[in-house]
């Protein structure tokens, strides 16, 4: 909202500069988004000067020399060359003496202009800073004092304040509400404008211009007001008013309209003016819109309302959408004589409601959404009328006529001076508090006896609805008394507080921690993703459960299901940059769709690219699905999850952004967590655009299941007798899985061991396929290891358990040891 | 027999300075005394050496016999020497780089969150997480934000479909929608109801709103939010905290302001301007960082506490702003491309 210094000053006496005003405002809780300042500034050494003589100028054609008297405290006539083409003799223009700095911090000095002396300059508007006009000099009223200063022969400029106001001060949306303000702060009384007409003489009914009014629908509108005047001549408003709106951005239009404006950004109050005989039957009714019903607005454009609007109409159609915007068939015009005044109170919600629903709102609108003050909505309409006759002339037509609005306005909020202290934290005395509320026109009208002391009863004015609690009271003293006098302490030592980091926290932490000691960089990509980038990840299905209701743009539409698309756009960026990049993670949120549920999971994903392209002076092996797995097994420890006691499946089917026989799975979202890892898939990657092979890794887990992580493992005791180490190969179909042969193994060779013995450790070392073995058939070499807790194994022993173990697996049948 | 066992020491002695490899010496070691050695046959005619020279003569042996095992040591151990130099390349040149990938780094915003996680963590903070989809009550409802309040719109909001099911996020009442929290507030709310003051919680995390990205905009973003409650909790407890984060984030001439403001959940709220000479972009001007007061009796009211007993303060601030200013960043875009360049300045 614009305030105008010069608008201000009618009400209250602040001759603070600009700086000091902003200042005040933006403490008093009002933020100051832009300051534009208008007119002449205060400019020395500018006076008025009238030009005696002007002849041409001896080597250019463009150019004058005039003589000009500055007056005998200047120095009396001086030469001054001159480029404008209305430097005749005769006028009085302003003249920067040498040593006047102009604005833009333009220095005027004695100087030569192509060879003739001339001291100072006669300047342009522009050059002023009033303006772009450079089209000639500034021609001043022909009276103005040869000599003066020109700052005084020339009207004040302004200074106009773009200020936010917060939601819950709406009685700061007028001139008179930040006047009240500022008063507060420099301690000084308000002046209202006066009003002279106040309803008291009762007029005879003029049916013929409001027959009159009624209201359908008062839970909407609590208070309605009408006043007739009949005979105004409508024309343009007066230059004072015009200047007053024009400094806040408003277009001037005729009187009536004018006021209209005038009063609303003067008190606050939105108004409305119809002409009288475009009202059918003469008749205002409030009431809903019925559905379907059409109303042209103001800006020309058609709206279809329906029953949950407000609407002002005759007894016919609807006029206005009430509050919002006046309709194109009932405005005045240039051939209006009798006017209805309107001034009513909307209830916010509603008008908040119609405005949204219409995509309309306006200044009107504003202040009713946000709540004006129905207790001053009569006050506005005097004032409005006042100047009606002021400035278009008539005379009011019938009573005023008042449709509710009867509950009188009451609020006191009891409060001690020692709550408003405690609440503050520092010491601030009774007086200063008392002077601090009163200054706010919060009256301390009683004073009660307590226990200890006294409480105060603090009487709130109508407009300050916002205040109903003790604890809005301390907010009020501290605007007053200066949010940034509050003391400076130190930050109090805690009383230890249970709990401790959120194992969310925690897992991100440590699974950071780790990825950077591997040298991935971090990165951090939206959450919201393009609906089509999911069937790469998940069953479409599941991505339709990841939509929102009202995506602001259609690339961000749904959840992320998993990380790593974000990643693969970072790793693209930088390959496309010409940056070189390896490894990147990211820790975050992901959605996992689960038999029509959607689970919110803390994730973390990796990514290791290996772009032929990226050269290197000695060689390194390219990454691989086990150096992958092993980072997984890292990160899934971090969540309390032992990735080797998992059972791995290969990734197949719709999942398609993982390599076919490339990948792993492990987990399910019913068991509260889940890993994919592996190589991304290689067309995938090359229709993204990255170049390549990228191998990745996310794991997913619940929140619930991190928070499970707790508790201190036990000391297990171990041997300290030798292991007695065999080797043994199986050969098995090659599609089998190592470790289901590895389980195979484990189970024959614990069934195997003798008394006071057991399988310590049965680990792959070699894995072959190819010559000597028949067709689609591998071997796999395990090394196996003995170990009795109380005692040294024999050879014997323990090559008795061999054999045995070597018949079980031969009896197995789907395996067998190789020679 | 005293010359002869000279000899053969001094011959032993300069053939074995000769010897280059295991094998060789293996070899010359049988020759001088293995079973057949040549010093084993003189030791083996110590039958023939008359009775009462045995002992000088015995006492010869063994001194030669000393002197040739350390000759044999000491060339083994030069010829172990030098089989382990052998395994050594050629000398390596140390101001080549390492062709593996350099140190990895921490994202700015992960670096900020946890330098303020710290700092709180000295003045009795822990952290906590909430879910980023939210239902209304707890983002707006409990923290006094009426039905109607533009906040809540569809227009600034992203909601999901009536239909939506989220398993672990609970709705209170059927009719309420999922959405998208648009601050971390919420999670004050979760503990709030969890448990008993006093609480002391720092609550980072993703927020968003339905809004233009640009230079200062992003569709989501990262707040970090401080909730205190307890007993005679005051504005300028709240103010020393701030105080406090500021002059150990961003240096001791750091200073802060507030300014009256308005939010649902906190009575009175302020906007907190801060100033510090030496930050990038930030000369003399007060520019705002967050928003704060003292939690609203009525969001007290909600979740069950006693507003006549305790007090408290709460505060939040967007981490990608607080970043911005401490690095002199200065399009929010640049936290979200994740271009090497950028990422690798910080950590």
């Amino acid at each position: 909202m614009k305030i105008s210094r010069n608008w201000l000053r009618q009400y209250v006496r602040i001759y603070a500069s600009a700086d000091e005003l902003m200042r005040a405002i933006t403490l008093l809780g009002f933020e100051v988004e832009g300051v534009v300042n208008t007119g002449l500034p205060p400019l020395d050494l500018v006076v008025v000067g009238e030009i005696k003589t002007r002849d041409k100028h001896p080597n250019a054609d463009k150019l004058s020399v005039c003589t000009v008297d500055v007056g005998p405290a200047h120095g009396g006539v001086r030469t001054i060359v001159c480029g404008a083409p209305n430097c005749d003799a005769g006028n009085r223009v302003p003249v920067a003496l040498p040593g006047a700095v102009l604005p833009g911090d333009f220095k005027i000095k004695q100087s030569k202009i192509r060879g003739q002396q001339s001291d100072g300059m006669m300047c342009a508007a522009d050059e002023l800073g009033l303006g772009d006009d450079h089209a000639g000099l500034l021609l001043l009223d022909p009276a103005a004092p040869i000599g003066a200063l020109l700052n005084s022969v020339m009207p004040e400029g302004d200074t106009v304040f773009d200020i936010e106001i917060t939601p819950n001060r709406p009685d700061a949306l007028s001139h008179i509400g930040i006047a009240r303000e500022l008063a507060a702060w420099i301690k000084l009384e308000v002046q209202f404008p006066e009003i002279k007409f106040r309803g008291k003489s009762d007029p005879a009914p003029r049916p013929d211009i409001l027959a009159g009014i009624r209201v359908d629908h008062a839970e909407d509108c609590p208070l309605y007001v009408g006043i007739a005047v009949a005979g105004v001549k409508v024309g343009p408003s007066p230059a004072w008013m015009q200047e007053r709106l024009k400094a806040v951005g408003l277009r001037p239009i005729n009187n009536l309209v004018d006021v209209g404006n005038y009063v609303m950004l003067e008190l606050g109050q939105p108004l409305h003016i119809f002409d009288a005989k475009k009202i059918g039957g003469r008749q205002i009714v409030v009431r809903r819109a019925a559905d379907g019903e059409k109303l042209t607005t103001l800006d020309g454009k058609e709206r279809a309302l329906n029953s949950r609007m407000l609407v002002i109409a005759d007894e016919s159609q609807p006029l206005v959408v009430a509050g919002i915007m006046g309709g194109a068939s009932a405005e005045v015009d240039a051939t209006t004589t009798d006017i209805v005044l309107e001034a009513a109170y909307f209830r916010p919600q509603s008008i908040r409601w119609t405005g949204r629903r219409l995509g309309l709102a306006s200044d009107s609108s504003y202040r009713f959404e946000r709540g004006v003050d129905p207790h001053s909505t009569l006050e506005a309409a005097y004032r409005a009328i006042d100047l009606i006759l002021e400035t278009a002339g008539g005379t009011v037509a019938g009573p005023v006529i008042k449709v509710g609005g009867d509950r009188p306005w009451q609020r006191e909020i009891t409060v001690t001076p020692d709550y408003i202290r405690a609440r503050l934290g520092f010491s601030i005395g009774d007086e200063e508090i008392r002077q601090s509320l009163e200054s706010l026109n919060l009256a301390i009208t009683g004073e009660k006896k307590k226990d200890e002391g006294f409480e105060w009863i603090v009487t709130v004015p109508s407009y300050r609805s916002d205040l109903d609690r003790p604890i809005d009271l301390v907010e009020e003293v501290l605007r007053v008394y200066g949010t940034d006098r509050v003391p400076a302490a130190a930050c109090t030592g805690p009383a230890l507080i249970d709990g401790d980091d959120d194992p969310i926290v925690v897992f991100n932490r440590k699974a950071g921690d780790y990825l950077v000691g591997q040298s991935f960089h971090e990165v951090v990509n939206y959450t919201l993703r393009a609906q089509k980038e999911l069937s790469t990840w998940v069953s479409d299905v599941s991505a339709a459960e990841l939509g929102l209701a009202n995506p602001f743009v259609d690339d961000q539409s749904h959840l992320r299901p998993t990380l790593i698309m974000g990643i693969l756009e970072s790793l693209k960026l930088n390959q496309s940059r010409g940056v070189p990049v390896a490894r990147l993670f990211e820790t975050g949120r992901v959605f996992m769709e689960n038999n029509g549920t959607v689970q919110e999971c803390v994730a973390v994903g990796f990514v290791l690219c290996h772009n032929p392209k990226d050269r290197a002076w000695l060689a390194r092996p390219e990454p691989d699905f086990f150096a992958v797995k092993q980072h997984m097994q890292i990160l899934a420890r971090q969540a309390g999850i032992e990735l080797d006691q998992q059972q791995l499946v290969p990734v197949r089917g719709a999942f398609w952004g993982w390599q076919e026989g490339h990948s792993a799975a492990a987990g399910e979202m019913n068991d509260g967590w889940t890993a994919r890892f592996g190589l991304l898939n290689l067309p995938m990657v090359r229709n993204l655009g990255v170049e390549g092979r990228v191998w990745a890794g996310m794991l997913a887990v619940l929140p619930a299941k991190l928070a499970a992580v707790t508790g201190h493992r036990r000391y297990q005791p171990f041997s300290l007798f030798p292991a007695a180490l065999r080797d043994i190969a199986l050969v098995v179909e090659a599609g089998r899985h190592a470790a289901e042969v590895r389980a195979e193994l484990l189970k024959a060779a614990q069934a195997s061991t003798g008394d006071g013995f057991a399988v310590e450790a049965v680990e792959v070392f070699d894995v072959y396929q190819g010559q000597g073995l028949p067709e689609g058939k591998k071997s796999v070499a395990f090394s196996l290891s003995f170990r009795s807790a109380v005692r040294t194994l024999t050879d014997d022993e323990v090559n008795v358990a061999f054999t045995k173990l070597q018949q079980t697996i031969a009896a197995d049948g789907t395996m067998t040891v190789r020679g | 027999m005293q010359a002869t066992l000279t000899a053969l020491l001094a011959k032993a002695t300069a053939e074995l300075a000769t010897l280059k490899s295991r094998a060789d010496f293996e070899a010359a070691k049988a020759r001088y005394v293995g079973p057949n050695g040549e010093f084993t046959a003189l030791m083996k005619q110590m039958g023939t050496v008359p009775k009462e020279q045995r002992p000088a003569m015995g006492k010869l042996i063994n001194e030669t016999k000393g002197q040739l095992q350390v000759q044999l040591d000491a060339t083994l151990a030069r010829i172990g020497d030098a089989e382990i130099s052998a395994q050594l390349g050629p000398a390596i040149d140390p101001t080549l780089p390492s062709p593996d990938a350099g140190p990895g780094t921490f994202h700015p915003l992960t670096l900020v969150r946890e330098e303020m996680c710290r700092i709180l963590r000295k003045a009795g903070f822990t952290v906590v997480e909430g879910p980023e989809v939210e239902t209304e009550y707890y983002c707006f409802d409990a923290l006094n934000t009426p039905a109607d309040h533009p906040a809540r719109d569809a227009q600034d909001t992203f909601y999901f479909p009536e239909k939506a099911r989220f398993a672990n996020v609970t709705k209170r009442v059927p009719e309420e929608k999922y959405l998208l929290r648009t601050h971390t507030s919420s999670v004050q709310i979760r503990t709030m109801l969890k448990g008993e003051p006093p609480i002391r919680i720092v609550s980072p995390g993703r927020v968003y709103r339905r809004d233009t990205s640009d230079a200062t905009h992003s569709a989501n973003f990262h707040q970090i939010e401080c909730l205190y409650v307890d007993k005679n909790v005051t504005v300028r407890d709240l103010k020393a905290l701030l105080d406090y984060i500021f002059a150990s984030l961003l240096g001791k001439d750091t200073k802060t302001r507030f300014r009256p403001h308005y939010f649902g959940y906190t009575e009175p709220s302020f906007e907190v301007d801060l100033s510090a000479q030496h930050l990038p972009k930030v000369n003399k001007e007060w520019i705002e960082i967050g928003g704060c007061g003292l939690v609203d009796p009525a969001v007290f009211e909600g979740v069950g506490y006693d507003p006549n007993v305790w007090t408290g303060y709460a505060f939040g601030m967007g981490l990608e702003r607080l970043a911005m200013l401490m690095y002199g960043i200065d399009d929010i875009r640049y936290f979200y491309q994740n271009d090497l360049r950028f990422l690798k300045q910080f950590a």
